[in-house]
């Protein structure tokens, strides 16, 4: 599990910046929720964090380590040990099930690969897909595989952008609760963006609430449930 | 090997396409072989330019006034065979123009009993009408079903069908509609061989003309330069839409487009679609067959034989022609849409634009040097011509391919620890499959139908179906020039049939829902 630390980020996309002189540390092997309305920056933060995107200015810290710096990548994001799982899940479409989870895998010539996914799907219940591509799932399934995939490589980090959108609320607690549970065991560090403040309060061990690139307020579930902050209050 | 995939394909483009043509204003700049800077522009040529633009003009809006009513009818009602007359329409896009020339030269003296009628500009202007109006029909098609059918239906709520079509849905078509006409007429100014087979004089076959028959090398790169000036012009003026090139395109999601229904004038859509057919396609077809098998001899077996070797000489040519222009059209797209390296694109996109003869006397007057006669002497010069008028098309369509896989497949491959070249080849290669395939079906069939630039650069001992067709039909009978021609229609549509039942095979391995 490691340390994630955000010092004076500054970041645009041409003429607009979405984050301001960001600085935040996230505590190694808890789980963060990021919050905030559409367009406040989150997804930004996770890109950041995973070396998808070049700060303008300012550095992110994994471990300790500068990862990027003043609109330069030091570590490339497939060496920073990282599993995300994307808003839009991108399931690659012409591999099945078993071969999205097992890519990395395969790639990096591992052992026991069916082992390692089977033992994945059949923690998600979704074994009997292994054989399907991505078009013959329901969102729920996709979603998990998308989740397995993100952890077959036992990532250190583990980076979720809105992964529960558009699915109903009773399959979005049974995925919660899996995550927790594979969280309780492997102890990797998790931010996850969500627009939904239940969502927050269930999944994390801390809370940044964001707004137009900054962070309004951040602290555990109580305190941001004992808040007085004005934006918190109408948000 | 980085420096490899950024650099060499980029110096490859500049070496071999882009240097010919800043060489030819460099030629014409220093007044070499005694030429005056603006000995050309003398009230004559200039007046033979108004001409030329007339005749273009006017072909540009014709076409695209056809080709919109055609898209219309065909993107945005649902009736039977809609799919067929799509297909149908599109094909005169895809033959040789000159075939089309030689066959409305049977139409017209078969239907009045001599063709003198269609020896002028009026011919020129008919011919070109049919031949280009598919163009306009795929880009205003195209930009049509991309319009979602929230627009129309919020607009529908307030106004009538009529009036939401014209205040809502025209204004959205409106940029489609400047290019079309824009790219037709840049089209029907730069071609050579429909006027020259009429015998009509415009500047193209005047530029071919100076150079090919006088010899008079200077007036000819004079009148070139300003050609290429006047394509140059027209092409800034919409040269941001036109680099982005949303018509070519293989879409692997459904129409979000609204489709209505032809009602009672079901009978009315069906004819007026068949008789643009039977002008655009089988007219021509048809007059072709019948002029081949009137006369006394019947020609086909000597057209046969005077074809054969240059049959297989165009298909060979064309083949490795398309296997280059994918190859540089994907790596172009590929630093476009991923690296956001845009000049690549544009080469190629100014490549695009200049009239085939211009293109074909740059690439003589650059390579004829002793060093460089193994491109010159040999097919090589071909290639890098097809190269010139294609890589651009063949570019957009694999652009438009790789804007249609989300970024996100690649960044997952990225996060999970894959190198980029891998994440290329296992993620973003098998997903472009159908642009691929689509890029090089074109590029295959527009090489094999190629005579602007074919005709100047052709190295002797090289044999081409259309040019041996083009150069045989002044002094052959016509039933033989005839002959010659549907057998190289029949070539030309016997390969397009065969990769669209390829093709159908292969998108439905390939394309990914």
């Amino acid at each position: 599990m490691y340390k994630i630390t955000l010092e004076n980020i500054t970041h645009s996309y041409g003429d607009k910046e979405v984050l301001q002189n960001f600085s935040f540390s996230f505590q190694q092997g808890k789980i963060t929720c990021l919050l905030g309305p559409s367009g406040c920056g989150k997804t930004t933060v996770l890109r950041l964090v995973a070396g998808l995107e070049k700060p303008s200015a300012g550095m992110v810290k994994i471990n300790g380590s500068v990862v990027s710096k003043n609109g330069e990548i030091l570590l490339p994001p497939h060496q920073r040990k990282i599993g995300f799982v994307f808003q839009d899940l991108a399931l690659w479409p012409h591999f099945t099930v078993f071969d999205n989870i097992a890519f990395a895998l395969k790639e990096k010539k591992e052992d026991n690969i069916k082992d390692k996914v089977t033992e994945l799907l059949d923690l998600f219940g979704i074994s009997n897909k292994a054989p399907k591509y991505p078009h013959q799932l329901s969102g729920g399934q996709k979603q998990m595989v998308a989740i397995a995939r993100s952890l077959i490589m036992k990532p250190e980090i583990l980076l979720m952008d809105e992964p529960m959108a558009n699915i109903d609320i009773q399959l979005k607690e049974n995925i919660l609760n899996h995550l927790l549970k594979i969280h309780q065991q492997q102890k990797f560090t998790m931010l996850y963006v969500t627009h939904d403040h239940r969502e927050a309060l269930k999944t994390g061990d801390e809370i940044i609430i964001m707004n137009t690139g900054k962070i309004e307020t951040a602290g555990t579930k109580e305190e941001i449930r004992n808040s007085t902050n004005s934006f918190l209050q109408f948000y | 090997m980085k420096f490899g995939f950024k650099y060499i394909p980029f110096l490859l483009l500049v070496l071999l396409l882009v240097l010919p043509l800043a060489l030819l204003f460099v030629q014409w700049l220093t007044g070499k072989e005694g030429m005056q800077l603006f000995s050309f522009i003398d009230r004559a040529y200039l007046l033979l330019m108004g001409k030329s633009l007339l005749i273009s003009g006017i072909v540009a809006l014709l076409a695209t006034i056809t080709g919109t009513v055609c898209a219309f009818l065909l993107y945005k009602f649902q009736f039977s065979f809609n799919k067929f007359y799509r297909v149908a329409l599109l094909l005169p896009l895809f033959i040789s123009p000159y075939i089309f020339a030689v066959a409305w030269k049977d139409g017209f003296f078969w239907l009045l009993g001599n063709s003198a009628t269609i020896y002028s500009e009026a011919g020129v202007i008919m011919v070109h009408t049919f031949v280009f109006f598919p163009l306009a029909m795929l880009i205003t098609g195209t930009t049509l079903s991309q319009i979602h059918s929230g627009y129309e239906e919020a607009g529908l709520m307030t106004v009538s069908f009529r009036r939401m079509m014209m205040k809502i849905v025209l204004p959205l078509i409106r940029p489609a509609l400047t290019i079309s006409f824009l790219l037709i007429l840049l089209f029907s100014l730069s071609d050579f061989s429909i006027p020259a087979f009429f015998g009509v004089r415009t500047f193209t076959t005047e530029i071919f003309t100076q150079f090919s028959a006088f010899y008079n090398f200077p007036l000819a790169i004079g009148q070139s330069v300003l050609l290429l000036l006047v394509c140059l012009l027209l092409m800034l003026s919409e040269a941001r839409y036109l680099s982005d090139a949303p018509f070519l395109s293989v879409s692997a999601k459904g129409s979000f487009s609204k489709k209505y229904q032809t009602g009672n004038r079901k009978v009315l859509v069906h004819g007026f679609i068949w008789i643009l057919l039977a002008s655009a396609l089988l007219i021509p077809v048809l007059m072709l067959t019948v002029q081949s098998f009137t006369g006394r001899t019947l020609f086909f077996a000597e057209a046969w034989e005077l074809i054969r070797p240059a049959a297989f000489q165009s298909v060979k040519l064309a083949f490795a022609g398309a296997c280059i222009i994918t190859f540089i059209g994907l790596w172009t797209a590929f630093v476009k849409e991923r690296k956001n390296q845009k000049l690549p694109d544009l080469l190629l996109l100014l490549t695009f634009i200049v009239p085939s003869t211009v293109l074909g006397i740059a690439l003589i007057r650059y390579y004829n040097h002793p060093a460089l006669n193994f491109i010159y002497g040999t097919s090589l010069i071909l290639l890098i011509a097809y190269l010139g008028k294609f890589g651009f098309i063949a570019s957009r369509i694999i652009g438009n391919g790789i804007k249609q896989i989300p970024v996100s497949f690649e960044e997952a491959a990225s996060v999970a620890g894959i190198p980029s070249k891998k994440v290329f080849l296992k993620i973003s290669l098998p997903l472009l499959v159908p642009s691929l395939f689509t890029a090089f079906v074109l590029s295959f069939i527009l090489c094999l139908g190629e005579l602007g630039a074919t005709m100047m650069v052709y190295p002797p001992g090289t044999e081409l179906m259309t040019v041996k067709t083009f150069t045989i039909s002044a002094n052959a009978p016509e039933a033989l020039t005839s002959s010659m021609t549907l057998i190289n229609l029949g070539v030309t549509v016997f390969f397009i049939l065969l990769l669209f039942v390829f093709g159908k095979w292969m998108f439905k391995k390939f394309q990914y829902v």
